[in-house]
């Protein structure tokens, strides 16, 4: 999984570039993107909304022009051989793609046989997909009566019909519950253990960390920080506090800055009731915080310590939570 | 993949679309047959009068029908465009390696045959009612119609890509449908117009195959008028193809 080889890796880039032009202004939405995923590998672009993500994407999939610098897709330079590139790649984009007025079974046999397949090779390979992704109970109704969940994976098969080299998703569990979420990484780690590479964008923490077997973290266009979910959290080191109080806010953001100031503590943030403390240095940082809540009489709802996470690594390198920035980020997603 | 067989499915892909859709049916076959219940029996009165010297108001008034339900079948196209674009369709076959042409050709054919078995509907109608169909003149009527009806499919389906919202689309097309139809002399021959209207009417597509199917329903087909229109609606539906298939090739960049 981890052995990169960039001549016939599965996707490719070097100072790869892209803007748009806002209200008249260009503002550069991928600005400098290297990457380097071998194939077979399920690999995550981990980043706020807005960091350039889909743009990354987009380009990727030939669906919008690169600006500047080189891609190259399973082995195929993007911008000089985009239809090349299109036969071995499946694109899962975030508006979908399924058809609704058709049968899921109508869609798949186009979408195959759009990709060359012959009339009996699209249907043989439909029904596979039907009895791979669960769609045998509604195959044969359109599209437009699935559940979220339903079309999701009538969505992955349109993506994987024509057996792609490499898969792309962008954003491919938002707006599923946990259970149809974690059904969808089911799948997807199936899909990839039969060799498809999987290329996907996330801003869910959980979702990178439970999925790729490596990630890039990029904000502003930019990669931040990259390896394997392992490695980056060992970097950052340490772990997080989190501390639940039931304090009112003006006593809590006292509490904050004061936890803040001890030695052992490297940043602190709230979250709602949740103060998260972020320490390199686990058996200190208990010792100076149980003395300071104990000090004073904070009342406690609870206490816990987790290992670094994915967004202490974002914040670590961005200075930034994941989960507040792009909050305010005027830039569509596109 | 060959562009004959892509065209082929895609073109499939829109008749089903159609089919599952009998509301877009009816409304298709309503709005023709309102204009021949609602509106022919006014013109009994001019019958004989000037612009109506035929041997049936209809056989002056159906031939118009045709080019107006050939304007207004391929006018919806737009609408479909803007679905696709929001719910992904059309970028997903855009990541696909099927030709861009073949993709708005699959919509263009739907509308062709949509136009045409409607257009046969109303000429079986209006013929108890003393309308005069001459067979041959009615297939060059009906091929014109087709590229009236192409080349509107193709405009609404590329506009409604770049326009990307319902009433940016509804505004444009309707703003372009009155005029166009008022001054090509389909509800009225324009042989009734001050010359300044006459004038005006030879920047409106549709005027040249109004004109044109008034020649074509006394059965005379190998003359000027036809070939104008030929030679007229040809040139644009071919520029608009060209047009659309540009505007699809760069659908979502």
């Amino acid at each position: 999984m981890q052995t990169r080889q960039a001549a016939t890796g599965a996707v490719s880039s070097r100072d790869l570039r892209k803007s748009f032009s806002v209200g008249g202004k260009a503002v550069e939405a991928v600005s400098g993107l290297n990457l380097d995923v071998g194939r077979g590998e399920i690999f995550g672009l981990l980043g706020p909304n807005g960091a350039g993500k889909t743009t990354t994407l987009r380009m990727l999939a030939t669906l919008i022009p690169i600006d500047g610098g080189e891609a190259t897709v399973a082995g195929i330079d993007v911008r000089r051989k985009p239809k090349e590139v299109r036969r071995r790649i499946g694109y899962v984009g975030q508006l979908r793609g399924a058809d609704l007025p058709a049968t899921g079974r109508e869609n798949l046999l186009l979408q195959g046989r759009l990709y060359g397949a012959s009339g009996s090779e699209a249907s043989l390979r439909a029904s596979e997909l039907i009895e791979l992704l669960a769609l045998g109970d509604f195959a044969d109704r359109p599209a437009r009566t699935y559940s979220g969940g339903q079309r999701r994976r009538l969505e992955v098969a349109l993506g994987i019909m024509h057996r792609p080299e490499v898969l792309f998703l962008d954003e491919p569990s938002t707006g599923l519950d946990p259970q149809n979420r974690s059904n969808l990484w089911d799948q997807l780690r199936g899909l990839n253990a039969a060799g498809t590479t999987i290329f996907l964008t996330t801003h869910y923490l959980e979702e990178a960390d439970a999925l790729a077997n490596r990630l890039a973290i990029i904000d502003h266009g930019k990669v931040v920080a990259e390896g394997t979910p392992l490695e980056l959290k060992r970097r950052v080191g340490g772990g997080t506090f989190v501390v639940r109080t039931a304090l009112p806010a003006p006593e809590l953001e006292d509490l904050r800055a004061a936890l803040a100031n001890l030695a052992p503590i490297s940043g602190a943030s709230l979250d709602g009731q949740a103060l998260r403390l972020r320490t390199s240095d686990g058996r200190a940082a208990v010792a100076a915080v149980a003395q300071m809540l104990d000090a004073r009489d904070v009342p406690l709802a609870a206490l816990s310590l987790s290992e670094a996470s994915l967004d202490d690594v974002f914040l670590q390198e961005t200075g930034r939570s994941l989960r507040d920035a792009g909050q305010n980020n005027p830039e569509a997603v596109r | 993949m060959s562009f004959a067989v892509e065209t082929q499915l895609l073109f499939r892909r829109k008749m089903l679309e159609l089919m599952r859709q009998p509301v877009w049916i009816f409304a298709g076959l309503s709005s023709p047959l309102l204009y021949l219940a609602l509106f022919a029996p006014l013109l009994q009165a001019l019958a004989g009068g000037p612009g109506f010297t035929g041997k049936s108001v209809l056989d002056v008034f159906v031939p118009g029908i045709i080019v107006l339900m050939a304007f207004g079948s391929g006018m919806g196209a737009g609408w479909v465009t803007i679905i696709e674009v929001d719910t992904g369709v059309l970028e997903r076959l855009t990541v696909s390696p099927a030709s861009r042409f073949a993709l708005l050709l699959g919509t263009v054919l739907r509308d062709v045959v949509w136009l045409i078995i409607p257009a046969l509907l109303v000429i079986l109608v209006a013929i108890p009612f003393g309308f005069h169909p001459n067979p041959a003149g009615t297939v060059v009527l009906l091929a014109i119609a087709s590229l009236i009806t192409a080349m509107t499919s193709a405009i609404s389906g590329a506009l409604g890509i770049k326009l990307r919202q319902i009433g940016s689309l509804a505004a444009v097309v309707t703003g372009m449908q009155l005029p166009l139809m008022l001054l090509s002399g389909i509800l009225l021959p324009l042989s009734l117009a001050p010359s300044w209207m006459v004038v005006l009417a030879h920047v409106d597509p549709m005027y040249y195959a109004v004109e044109a199917s008034r020649v074509l329903a006394n059965g005379s087909i190998l003359n000027g008028t036809v070939g104008t229109a030929f030679a007229v609606l040809g040139v644009l539906t071919a520029l608009s193809l060209w047009w659309a298939t540009g505007v699809y090739r760069k659908a979502l960049a």
